[in-house]
């Protein structure tokens, strides 16, 4: 039961794809991708990845030391301009909730390597991992004192951040929630899905037949909420609200998605009845789509099954590359943006039908009509997400 | 420290406790030893770790006697001991509660799993295996049992929970934020039941840091662990009523930290010794930012 209406009141997004909201719809717009084979810090394995370019804020003292930290922070801050917020700290009760999955793990290699030789190893990596926990540090530098919480549910990290913050909102924990999620690429994540044999050598390509894994990423993408009382009483009649949201596990694998999305259904019929409506009420899907041979299948069956043939969804992971627990937060902030755009963008990187998935993802950029659109988010563990973002005129 | 939040969440009701704990995985024996006091020594590591490796005490829990049937031991044939506690103590709050979790369907149980550190050694391992045989050949069990989400993945499968799953971390107060949110979830029916718990583990590099990031004069004990408490709506008949949001100052509790070992989880621990020990429930609350009422033996 919906208490009241959470509001989407801003956004803020930087990725490959572009260092703000305005230049990621130019690129969106473009169908410009620029996956770069040079990777930003020594390792040996060969793969495209999708790179952050933009000048990221410097933070003060050990915060500086987390570019995950710096991504969200860059995003925060272009979300709470686009939401007129100058500042959220006291009195405003304000709560945090973010995903990640590299920043929730202290993974220096450089100092697990001097350790293992027996060296006493500088402790600033260990220093600068307990104190910069992302959803804590976040809130501190923004002086947020409500609730707070770092999701690490892997690749639905960000989803489920939304979806957690939206929850605290309607209970009334907070007036106002950042919520999102942000990643950097790492050396030991690409080693670690390198290792389970899922990263492409060549730019990643969604739902096509070709399709032969993915891309890793970087990124942020951040959301302001904020309950209805507060948004009246700042004037807001009218904008983008979070209709609904679904959450549900598949307890099938570790790794591998339920072949038949049990999960994903689950979550997604949970999100429409949230929202109250049913599926043709959905002008668009931005599906998770990794480019996977697994998680395209089973998400391309779901999709089949719940919308029927002539679904009109994309992935914009060709744009972003997978930007793992910032995912969630970009694709809900790109799913916004074609509601109030009006159009979407191709699906970076599909070119041809598969056989194994009964629907196709855009081929070429589309307009959209309609009220309300979904967000789709799978990740390791079993965990599936969905997001309806509702127009509220 | 506590965050304190204001608002009118009603509170949730304990119907079931698992713990695997450094005083044991029996729920009545850990009620017996809460209050008494425990001496903790590093002997079992004093054989793997040299000398110039070796640090503080440590309060250990033993995860190894899990696999109980030869399918469920083929099912954790590659989980670690992060993982091993996680399923042990939430196996056991799930049984505890099995009676008045009777007819509710799999979706509408949720999961919370909240940790600090997550399974840091089977990350160090995944390290390991990186630095000797190359970023293109480390081990992928490694690596999809190194993320945090690990646990809760064990705890879906095999005690076939459909609901909403989420794993946190927080050095500070995610155990406190998880049951808040398990609040959150009954209250707006998100769910029928939510299974919240904590689980920290010990590892070599992080003591060898511990020890050396702390004051030279602190005798801390560090600890590890895991607490699942099955919850369900205020009006249910359970061991005790929670709130998590009702504003508390948090106190440092050193009672219970000497007992079961300090880590970022350590209010969960508390937590349980309030539950299982009501004599000394005053004592342990105070460390809590959760607030218990209508406690009964």
């Amino acid at each position: 039961m919906i208490s009241s209406t959470v509001w989407i009141a801003g956004i803020g997004a930087v990725s490959a794809a572009g260092d703000n909201i305005r230049s990621t719809l130019d690129a969106f717009a473009s169908g410009r991708r620029n996956p770069i084979d040079a990777l930003p810090f020594q390792s040996t394995v060969a793969c495209p990845t999708f790179q952050v370019s933009a000048d990221l804020p410097t933070l003060p003292d050990r915060f500086n030391s987390s570019r995950t930290l710096r991504l969200a922070m860059h995003a925060a801050s272009e979300a709470l301009a686009n939401a007129g917020l100058e500042g959220v700290g006291p009195p405003m009760r304000v709560g945090v909730c973010l995903g990640t999955t590299v920043a929730c793990q202290l993974n220096s290699v450089e100092f697990y390597d001097s350790y293992r030789r027996g060296a006493e190893p500088n402790l600033d990596p260990v220093r600068n991992y307990l104190q910069t926990n992302l959803a804590a540090a976040v809130a501190k530098l923004l002086d947020a004192r409500g609730p707070r919480m770092t999701v690490v549910n892997a690749c639905s990290s960000g989803t489920d951040a939304i979806g957690t913050a939206a929850t605290w909102i309607r209970a009334g924990l907070c007036d106002i929630a950042i919520a999102g999620g942000a990643d950097e690429l790492h050396r030991v994540p690409l080693a670690g899905f390198w290792s389970l044999g899922v990263m492409s050598a060549q730019p990643c390509a969604p739902f096509d037949r070709d399709r032969s894994g993915l891309n890793l990423g970087e990124g942020a993408g951040i959301v302001v909420l904020e309950s209805d009382a507060h948004a009246r009483a700042r004037g807001r009649k009218n904008g983008f609200a979070v209709a609904g949201f679904g959450m549900a596990c598949d307890g099938h694998h570790l790794t591998a998605p339920h072949p038949e999305g049990r999960g994903l259904h689950s979550a997604i019929r949970t999100a429409l009845d949230q929202a109250g409506i049913a599926p043709p009420q959905i002008a668009f899907i931005n599906a998770h789509g990794t480019a996977t041979l697994d998680n395209d299948k089973a998400e391309g069956k779901v999709l089949g099954h719940i919308f029927g043939g002539d679904v009109k969804f994309l992935s914009t992971k060709g744009y972003t590359g997978h930007t793992l627990g910032a995912a969630g937060g970009l694709e809900a902030v790109f799913t916004l943006l074609g509601l109030h755009e009006g159009w979407v963008p191709p699906s970076a990187g599909f070119e041809n039908p598969a056989d194994d998935i009964p629907v196709s993802p855009l081929h070429s950029a589309a307009a959209v009509s309609g009220q309300f659109a979904l967000s789709t988010s799978l990740a390791f563990g079993g965990n599936n997400a969905a997001l309806i973002i509702g127009r509220h005129d | 420290m506590s965050r304190a939040v204001a608002t009118s969440l009603p509170p949730v009701s304990v119907l079931g406790i698992g713990a695997l704990t450094p005083l044991g995985r029996d729920i009545g024996e850990i009620a017996r030893r809460v209050g008494s006091p425990v001496q903790y020594e590093a002997e079992d590591r004093r054989q793997t770790v040299p000398a110039d490796r070796r640090h503080g005490l440590e309060a250990r829990a033993t995860s190894e006697q899990l696999p109980s049937t030869p399918t469920l031991a083929k099912r954790l044939r590659r989980a670690d001991h992060f993982v091993r506690m996680a399923v042990m103590a939430a196996t056991d709050a799930a049984q505890q509660a099995r009676q008045t979790c009777a007819g509710v369907p799999s979706e509408q149980i949720g999961l919370i799993v909240t940790s600090g550190l997550g399974p840091h050694c089977r990350g160090f391992r995944f390290l390991d295996g990186l630095l000797d045989c190359g970023d293109t050949a480390a081990s992928p069990t490694d690596f999809s049992h190194s993320v945090h989400g690990a646990a809760a993945a064990y705890i879906t499968e095999l005690l076939e929970l459909r609901g909403p799953s989420i794993s946190t971390t927080d050095f500070e107060a995610g155990f406190e934020s998880g049951v808040l949110l398990a609040q959150c979830w009954l209250a707006e029916n998100a769910c029928q039941r939510v299974l919240v718990g904590a689980v920290e583990e010990l590892g070599d590099v992080l003591l060898h840091c511990a020890s050396r990031l702390r004051n030279d004069s602190e005798q801390a004990v560090a600890g590890e662990g895991a607490v699942f408490l099955m919850l369900g709506p205020r009006d249910m008949t359970g061991t005790a009523h929670l709130d998590a949001s009702a504003p508390r100052l948090k106190l440092e509790n050193p009672a219970v930290e000497s007992q079961f070992g300090r880590s970022a989880s350590l209010s969960a621990f508390a937590l349980l010794a309030a539950l299982l020990a009501p004599r000394d429930i005053d004592t342990a609350a105070k460390s809590l930012s959760i607030e218990i009422t209508h406690a009964c033996p």
